[in-house]
């Protein structure tokens, strides 16, 4: 038995003394990952716009200009196809396009997804990332509802995010449950989550010579997916690409419900109806739309015997047998059944999810059989996700857990350097630094309102 | 919270302690000096001795001549850094940290006819840097610095941007010599002026307020958080000084500043 001292000890949290310097730090990688119309996530791993971090990104910017939040959240439903999705990516036309692989000649969306409703400018990519959108549009209001009122800002990007979730839950509810699937381990935004291991083994992998990586100059092949794993991500992006990216003329190889992906959506759901009241108008098909989705996260998701949602794979029909971060972050969601918030509760401070370096969670099980420390999303602890989970914790009254949390992420957020993720057994940052999302969520945990109400 | 100062034209009041007054009520940390040419400055020094001891804080002075440091005329040149010296010599005599000055104002364009100026581009440093070791060696004699404010392509053809007045202030190599930084001016010609803040926090050393119109903060566009948020990241500890035409009421756009620029950022 280990004794008490070969334990690694969790750094002390930060002195309120030190806010003052996170919030310096924090406010600098904004203000130098900005690019005049949005901000990149790295200057150097991800040089071009992506739609989960730019609304996370808007969620912390708002304490810096709400005029640049509002206008990450606008330049990025610039990238929305006619058929409502938001695209992950919206690429930065003045970048060689080499910067990053996938590139937009890889997704080719002006010509292959012509018939989708891709728009001839920008170019983008064909999949998408978990709805924070109406989130971050609903908090960049509340910061500055004067300035918001001025510019029109939620009557202009209302119909956008309302088309956005129609397209998500009509387009994408390939499995007739009534929420919405994700076609691309790249879409729930946990890359190369253990939870997509199964499904991915019914796609052949592309040829490594058919691609090369970018994300390998600039990341640790340590820290990032492997190239088996690559070259099934670029096989299912090249199937969607060749059927135009029209979901209903494909059987897509890989199709699940990701748990965390349909909880932001029903948060964005009760955030969209906030919209709507402080537009004059009614909120009450966001709200009724929001109670539905979350009988059906529960009714197809939740797990009774782990005490966790999991992610449900379609051509299955089975939930997958793996605890991951996105299985916790339900707690988001205001209407839960008391007994399933207990239990998510009990299960942040279990052995599958109470990390030994930092009160961060990891992003998946510590036990789990596919843990890695370092290794992107199967195992190291990310910013966002706790930043979601202290919100969760605070909508259910779980103030003292909430605060712990808190502390946890600024005092990573602080040693890390702003990094992208960090190893849950020792606390060292790991992936890339200077992290726009990282260096948000901080300046959001520090300046916004602890009693700020979730929509 | 950024402390805020007022130039004193804009202040009601007889008085530099009657200005004090108003500006303490309406939230101001300190008052700007202006300077004019003529040695006029210097002989207010009696005035501003006395205003010192009875608990106004004046720190700064801002050059208010129609010749400067990069004159093209010699002769006026001269006498632009001469005044500049004594009113850096002035401002350290009642305990205040600097005096701003552009390299010109005025004096030439190069968006408007005739377009060229008299001088090389070569020829125009040689004259700004003769004149900014001087003056910087003076200021540090007296324990003060030099604030070179860039003005936008309209008023100065020589420093718009902050970057050009980083790179004379660097080959001078005297820390004496600072950036006087304007929103105003910066809103014009900065790509991205919170970003320009970073990227010369090292040699920033004062800094002026006006909204993109020249009025008051509060009465044009600029991005006041972005820019003030900027400021923060720095650790900027100087002032915010008011330097700016008045729209409204006179009285009401002044003390209207302190709660704009607080509920902005500052």
């Amino acid at each position: 038995m280990k004794s008490l001292v070969d334990l690694p000890v969790r750094p002390a949290p930060t002195a309120p003394a030190d806010h003052l310097t996170l919030r310096r730090g924090a406010a600098r990688v904004l203000i130098d990952n900005w690019t005049g119309a949005s901000t990149v996530p790295s200057r150097t791993l991800y040089p071009h716009q992506w739609s989960w971090d730019s609304a996370f990104v808007a969620i912390g910017l708002r304490h810096l200009s709400v005029r640049r939040a509002q206008r990450e959240l606008e330049s990025l439903l610039a990238g929305q196809w006619a058929d409502g999705r938001v695209p992950h990516i919206v690429f930065n036309p003045a970048l060689p396009h080499d910067a990053y692989f996938p590139s937009p000649d890889f997704w080719q969306s002006s010509r292959a997804g012509r018939t989708a409703g891709a728009p001839s400018a920008p170019e983008t990519s064909g999949i998408v990332q978990p709805p924070v959108h109406a989130l971050a549009a609903w908090l960049v209001h509340r910061a500055d509802p004067e300035e918001s009122r001025r510019r029109g800002f939620l009557a202009r990007v209302r119909p956008r995010l309302a088309a956005w979730h129609d397209y998500l839950l009509t387009r994408r509810d390939l499995g007739g449950g009534g929420l919405a699937a994700v076609v691309h381990p790249w879409e729930p935004g946990m890359d190369n989550s253990p939870c997509w291991d199964s499904a991915l083994e019914r796609v052949e992998p592309a040829p490594p010579h058919a691609f090369r990586r970018a994300d390998l100059t600039h990341g640790h092949p340590a820290d990032r997916p492997t190239d088996l794993d690559y070259g099934r991500y670029v096989r299912l992006a090249t199937d969607y690409r060749a059927a135009g990216y029209d979901d209903r003329g494909l059987a897509h190889r890989f199709a699940l419900e990701d748990p965390c992906f349909n909880a932001l959506l029903v948060v964005s759901e009760l955030a969209l109806a906030a919209i709507a009241r402080e537009l004059g108008a009614t909120g009450e098909p966001h709200t009724a739309r929001a109670a539905r989705l979350t009988r059906r996260m529960v009714a197809r998701l939740w797990d009774e015997d782990t005490g966790l949602f999991r992610a449900r794979d379609l051509h299955t029909d089975t939930l997958v047998d793996e605890r991951s971060v996105s299985g916790l972050i339900p707690l988001v969601v205001p209407h839960l059944p008391q007994d399933v918030v207990r239990r998510l509760h009990t299960a942040l401070d279990g052995p599958h999810f109470d990390a030994p370096a930092t009160r961060l969670v990891p992003s998946y099980d510590l036990t789990g059989h596919a843990f890695d420390p370092t290794r992107y999303w199967r195992g190291p602890a990310w910013f966002n996700t706790a930043w979601l989970i202290q919100r969760g914790l605070r909508t259910h009254g779980l103030q003292e857990s909430a605060e712990r949390l808190k502390d946890g992420f600024l005092t990573a957020a602080g040693r890390s350097g702003f990094a992208e993720y960090v190893d849950p057994c020792t606390g060292a940052a790991r992936g890339t630094r200077q992290f726009s999302w990282t260096a948000a969520l901080t300046l959001d945990l520090l300046c916004a309102d602890p009693k700020e109400p979730m929509p | 919270m950024l402390k805020t100062a007022v130039q004193e034209q804009l202040l009601p009041g007889d008085t530099l302690q009657a200005k004090w007054d108003f500006a303490q009520q309406s939230g101001y940390d300190a008052i700007e000096l202006r300077g004019k040419g003529d040695l006029h400055f210097a002989s207010r020094l009696d005035e501003l001795k006395q205003a010192a001891k009875d608990g106004v804080v004046m720190p700064t002075v801002c050059v208010d001549m129609l010749h400067f440091l990069g004159a093209f005329d010699e002769d006026l040149r001269r006498d632009a850094v001469a005044q500049m010296k004594s009113q850096l010599t002035v401002i350290a005599e009642i305990g205040g940290v600097g005096a701003q000055t552009p390299a010109s104002y005025g004096m030439f364009s190069r968006r408007l006819p005739p377009f060229e100026p008299p001088r090389t581009e070569e020829e125009d440093r040689e004259v700004l840097l003769a004149g900014l070791t001087e003056l910087g060696e003076h200021a540090r004699k007296e324990g003060v610095t030099l604030f070179l404010e860039p003005l936008n392509r309209y008023e100065d053809h020589m420093v718009n941007r902050l970057d050009q007045a980083a790179d004379l202030i660097r080959a001078t190599g005297l820390d004496s010599i600072r950036i006087g930084i304007d929103s105003y001016h910066m809103n014009i010609e900065e790509t991205d002026p919170a970003a320009a803040i970073l990227a010369h926090a090292d040699v920033i050393g004062h800094a002026q307020v006006s909204d993109s119109n020249r009025f008051q903060p509060g009465a044009g566009h600029l991005d006041w958080p972005a820019w003030l948020g900027a400021l923060h990241t720095i650790g900027y500890d100087g002032h915010l000084a008011l330097e700016c035409r008045l729209t409204g009421d006179p009285v009401e756009a002044v003390r209207s500043v302190p709660g704009f620029l607080k509920r902005s950022g500052a």
